[in-house]
C-alpha cells in the first residue's frame, strides 16, 4: 500500500545519504514500483523530483504481507500487517 | 502537577509526644497564611485560564509536555529566574513579597516551573481580589512514608490539616465534591503541601489504547536521550510501543523503529501507533532483541524498558542484551534504559569501580548533587521521581563500563507507583574500556 506523508525535506536529508542503493533498487523492482531514482546524483539536495521519489519509495510505500529476504543469508522472514517477522530462534 | 503552597523540611518525628507533631502540622497551615491565600488565586487563574480554552490550548498542550518527571538540564537557569517574575506580574493584588517565601528557600524550582508554565504562559492574568474565597469548600488528601506513617496515619494528617484550615481561613469541607482539593504529602524527604492542577493523571493520553509503561517515565527517558532531528532511534523490546510514542510525538523528523519478540505485544503497539496517527513514523518489528538484524554502528539512539520480570519475562541475560545494544549503536550514541533493581545490581557489579550511586531517601540535600523533583499525580499510584546520584563517568580512568564500551552517564531512581526502578543513560564511547 502507499500511504500519503507528509514531504519534510530536511528528515529526507539525514536518511538518503544512508540509503543502500543496490538494494533499495532491488526491492523496489520486486514491488515493481516505477519512479525510483536509480541513484546519488550530483545536487540531489535540490532536486525537487528526485526528492519526491525518494520521500514517496522511502516512507510512503509499505508492504504489508509479503516477505523480507536476506541477500547474504538467503533467509526468507515472512511479513505481517506490515511487520517483518524475523527472530532467528524460536521465540514464540 | 501541584500549585506549591508550602514545601519544608520533613517534619522531625522524634519528639515523643503526638501533640507536638500536630502541632507542627498546624503550622503548616498557620504560618504564612497568605501563601495559603497567593496559592488559592493563582488557582482561580487557572481556573479561568480553563474556561478560554480555545486560545489556550495550543499553549497549554506544552506544559502538559513539560513534565517535572525529570531533571530538565537545559533550562534550569532561565526559568528559575523567570518564574518568580511572571508570578509577580501576575498578581495585582497580592503584594510581592510573598512570591519570595514559598520557592526561595528551597532551591528545588522544577515546582515553580510547573505553576508558571500552566498559569502564565505568555498570558498575564488578572488577578481579581475575590471576597468569596470563604465560601471555599475544601478537602484534604494526605500521603505519608517513611519515618512518619509509623506515627500517623493519613487519615489523621488530614484531619489536622483540615481543622486547621477550617480554623484559619473558614473553608468548608465537603468529601465528595470540593471546589479546591488540597495535597499534603510528608515524607523522609520533604513536607509538601499544594494543590493538583489537573483533574486527571498526568501520564493519561488521548492516543493511547492499551497503556504500558507510564507515559510521564517514557517522556523523560526520551528526552534524557538526546535525540536529534534525522536520527535512528530503536526501541528492541518496545512491547506497547509507548516509549516511541512519546518520543515521536515530541521528536517528530526522526527515524523510530520498535521491536520485540511477543506478537500481543506487536499487535497492541501497532493499535497504539494507529490510534496516535503515527503508524507511518514508527515502523516495528519481530526480532530477538540478542539478535538484531542491523549493521554494527547504525543506530543513534537506543531507549528501552526492561522488562522487570513482573509482566514479562527477561529471557536473555541482560549482559548480553546490552551488548547487543552496543554493537548496532554508533560510537557516541546514548542508550536510556528503565531498569529494575535486579538488571541495575547486576550492571553495577561489572563495573569494577566508581562513584557508588546513593541509596534513595538520603535525608540531607547535597546540593549540586542530588536533584530533588517532586511531581506527583492525583491517582493512588504516586510517581516519585528522585534522582538519587549521578554516576559521572567523563574522565573516569580507573571506572569499567559494565559492557564493553558503554559509558555510564547518568542513572535516576524513579518509582513507578508499587515497584522502584532506575532510568540509566549509556554512552558508547570511542575506546573498548578494557
Amino acid at each position: 500500500s502507499i500511504n500519503p506523508m507528509e514531504f519534510n525535506p530536511d528528515f529526507l536529508a539525514c536518511m538518503i545519504p544512508e540509503v543502500e542503493w543496490a538494494l533499495l533498487l532491488e526491492a523496489a523492482d520486486t514491488l515493481h514500483l516505477v519512479e525510483v531514482p536509480k541513484g546519488l546524483t550530483e545536487g540531489y539536495e535540490h532536486n525537487e523530483k528526485f526528492l519526491r521519489e525518494m520521500h514517496q519509495v522511502l516512507l510512503e510505500v509499505e508492504v504489508l504481507e509479503g516477505t523480507l529476504k536476506c541477500s547474504e543469508s538467503r533467509g526468507l522472514f515472512p511479513i505481517s500487517w506490515g511487520i517483518p517477522n524475523m527472530p532467528l530462534s524460536d521465540e514464540e | 502537577l501541584f500549585l506549591l503552597i508550602k514545601k519544608q523540611f520533613p517534619l522531625n518525628v522524634s519528639s515523643v509526644s503526638k501533640g507536638n507533631i500536630f502541632n507542627e502540622m498546624q503550622r503548616l497551615v498557620n504560618d504564612g497564611p497568605e501563601s495559603w491565600l497567593s496559592a488559592i488565586s493563582v488557582w482561580k487563574n487557572l481556573l479561568e485560564l480553563d474556561a478560554k480554552k480555545d486560545q489556550l490550548s495550543q499553549r497549554d498542550a506544552n506544559p502538559l509536555k513539560r513534565k517535572v518527571g525529570e531533571n530538565d538540564v537545559t533550562n534550569p537557569k532561565k526559568l528559575k529566574t523567570e518564574p518568580m517574575q511572571e508570578l509577580q506580574e501576575s498578581r495585582e493584588c497580592q503584594p510581592e513579597k510573598q512570591m519570595e517565601e514559598e520557592p526561595v528557600e528551597q532551591g528545588d524550582f522544577l515546582m515553580n516551573r510547573e505553576k508558571s508554565q500552566k498559569a502564565f504562559q505568555n498570558e498575564v492574568v488578572k488577578a481579581a481580589d475575590d471576597p468569596s474565597q470563604k465560601d471555599l469548600t475544601f478537602r484534604v488528601s494526605c500521603r505519608c512514608s517513611g519515618a512518619i506513617a509509623k506515627t500517623f496515619t493519613a487519615q489523621e494528617v488530614g484531619r489536622v490539616i483540615g481543622i486547621a484550615l477550617m480554623k484559619q481561613f473558614g473553608w468548608k469541607a465537603d468529601l465528595r465534591n470540593p471546589n479546591l482539593e488540597i495535597f499534603i504529602h510528608l515524607n523522609d524527604i520533604y513536607s509538601v503541601v499544594g494543590i493538583p492542577v489537573f483533574r486527571v493523571p498526568l501520564a493519561s493520553r488521548a492516543y493511547i489504547k492499551t497503556a504500558g509503561l507510564r507515559s510521564t517515565i517514557a517522556w523523560a527517558m526520551a528526552s534524557l536521550a538526546e535525540i536529534k532531528a534525522g536520527a535512528f532511534v530503536f526501541d528492541p523490546m518496545c512491547g506497547l510501543g509507548t516509549i516511541l510514542l512519546e518520543a515521536a510525538k515530541e521528536w517528530p523528523d526522526v527515524y523510530y523503529v520498535g521491536a520485540d519478540v511477543s506478537d500481543s505485544q506487536l499487535l497492541g503497539a501497532y493499535d497504539n501507533l494507529k490510534a496516535a496517527g503515527l503508524q507511518d513514523k514508527i515502523e516495528l518489528l519481530k526480532v530477538s532483541v540478542t539478535e538484531l538484524p542491523l549493521p554494527s554502528e547504525s543506530v543513534d539512539v537506543i531507549i528501552s524498558d526492561i522488562p522487570f520480570g513482573k509482566k514479562f519475562k527477561l529471557r536473555k541475560d541482560i549482559k548480553n542484551i546490552l551488548q547487543e545494544m552496543e554493537r548496532v549503536l554508533h560510537v557516541g550514541g546514548t542508550i536510556v534504559l528503565l531498569l529494575n533493581n535486579d538488571h541495575h545490581r547486576r550492571l553495577q557489579d561489572c563495573e569494577q569501580s566508581g562513584i557508588p550511586l546513593n541509596s534513595k531517601g538520603s535525608p540531607t540535600d547535597e546540593p549540586g548533587i542530588e536533584k530533588c523533583l517532586s511531581p506527583r499525580e492525583k491517582t493512588d499510584l504516586s510517581d516519585t521521581v528522585s534522582s538519587s546520584s549521578e554516576a559521572s563517568s567523563q574522565g573516569g580512568l580507573d571506572k569499567m563500563p559494565p559492557v564493553g564500551s558503554l559509558v555510564p552517564v547518568e542513572c535516576y531512581q524513579v518509582s513507578l507507583g508499587r515497584t522502584e526502578a532506575f532510568i540509566c543513560k549509556y554512552r558508547k564511547s570511542h575506546s573498548l574500556g578494557l
